[in-house]
């Protein structure tokens, strides 16, 4: 496995044959585009919960005081 | 089959299935994901010609021509839609128009990244290639716009679905613009295992394996979003309610 590997150092990974800054955009981009595609939808849901529950005891609140009046 | 169909439709049958489906998605994801990232990073050969900038394809070809299954899918929802009036059909399309807009951008910065070094230019506005694809994140934030445009949701449903419908010309033109036209854009490479080919084997492994983690990729976005829609949209059902108050 070791052996398989293209690159004698660390530094000489980083370089990728003199394309660092295309190869390193790309791959960059890459794993923004993919964690942004996960992380928005993920914290959207976050605020829907949120929201929706905020609204639902605000809801029942209002029922609880005019099942009262009703007494 | 019927009753398949039928239950398909159901908003919270979607919800429910898809709850258990998502961790063994998630867990497929990271391993060919991880596999396919490493490999190319690490181990893929340098090309002939193109040197360690065949990285970069691995990332491109996977995305572009995932990328094209957007129309098709949002053509396939849309007549749905329109046919059935399916509610969780107009949900999957909504959020597809948005996916794939972020799919399309990213064909066109990865392979611009690409065309940089190995064309010697970042654009080409007489490559059918380029300027259909451009077309078609174009064409995308149309559909987004237009959806948001629209007050009335049946309404903007309908339009989006037609739309969508005739998007899937443009993939036809995407798929084909490097045969019918000669263009900067090289046609796509014979896929081929064999160690004489154009690119190794381990170029197209290592890319059949990224598409793979690219297309679970989408499904779990798309699923992500369409609960979120299925949560707004069905808020007065007595099982989101339920829902709500346990989270």
């Amino acid at each position: 496995m070791i052996e398989a590997i293209q690159f004698s150092s660390f530094s000489e990974f980083l370089d990728m044959g003199g394309y660092a800054f295309n190869v390193w955009s790309v791959y960059g981009l890459f794993a923004v585009f993919i964690i942004a595609n996960l992380w928005l939808p993920l914290n959207k849901r976050k605020q829907i919960l949120r929201e929706q529950k905020r609204r639902l005891l605000v809801n029942e609140e209002r029922n609880i005081t005019t099942d009262d009046k009703q007494q | 089959m019927w009753l398949w169909f039928s239950k398909l439709g159901s908003p919270k049958w979607f919800y429910e299935l898809s709850g258990k489906w998502l961790p063994w998605l998630v867990g497929a994801m990271i391993i060919s994901m991880t596999v396919a990232v490493v490999w190319a990073l690490l181990y893929l050969p340098p090309d002939y010609q193109q040197g360690y900038t065949s990285r970069i394809l691995v990332v491109h070809v996977a995305v572009a021509g995932t990328s094209l299954a957007f129309f098709p899918l949002m053509a396939v929802a849309g007549t749905i839609t329109l046919v059935w009036k399916m509610k969780l059909a107009d949900m999957v399309a909504k959020n597809a128009a948005a996916l794939g807009a972020w799919f399309s951008f990213i064909t066109l910065a990865t392979g611009s990244l690409w065309g940089s070094v190995m064309w010697g230019t970042w654009w080409e506005w007489t490559d059918a290639r380029l300027v259909s694809m451009l077309f078609q994140f174009f064409l995308l934030l149309g559909v987004v716009s237009l959806r948001s445009a629209l007050e009335d949701p049946d309404k903007a449903a309908k339009a989006c679905a037609l739309l969508s419908i005739v998007g899937c010309i443009n993939v036809v033109i995407i798929k084909y613009s490097v045969e019918w036209w000669n263009v900067l854009h090289q046609p796509s490479s014979p896929l081929s295992v064999n160690s004489d080919s154009p690119n190794g084997p381990e170029f197209w492994i290592a890319t059949i394996i990224m598409v793979l983690a690219v297309y679970l990729f989408l499904s779990i976005s798309l699923i992500l979003a369409t609960r979120n829609e299925i949560l707004q949209r069905e808020r007065r059902a007595q099982w989101v309610q339920e829902l709500v108050r346990n989270s």
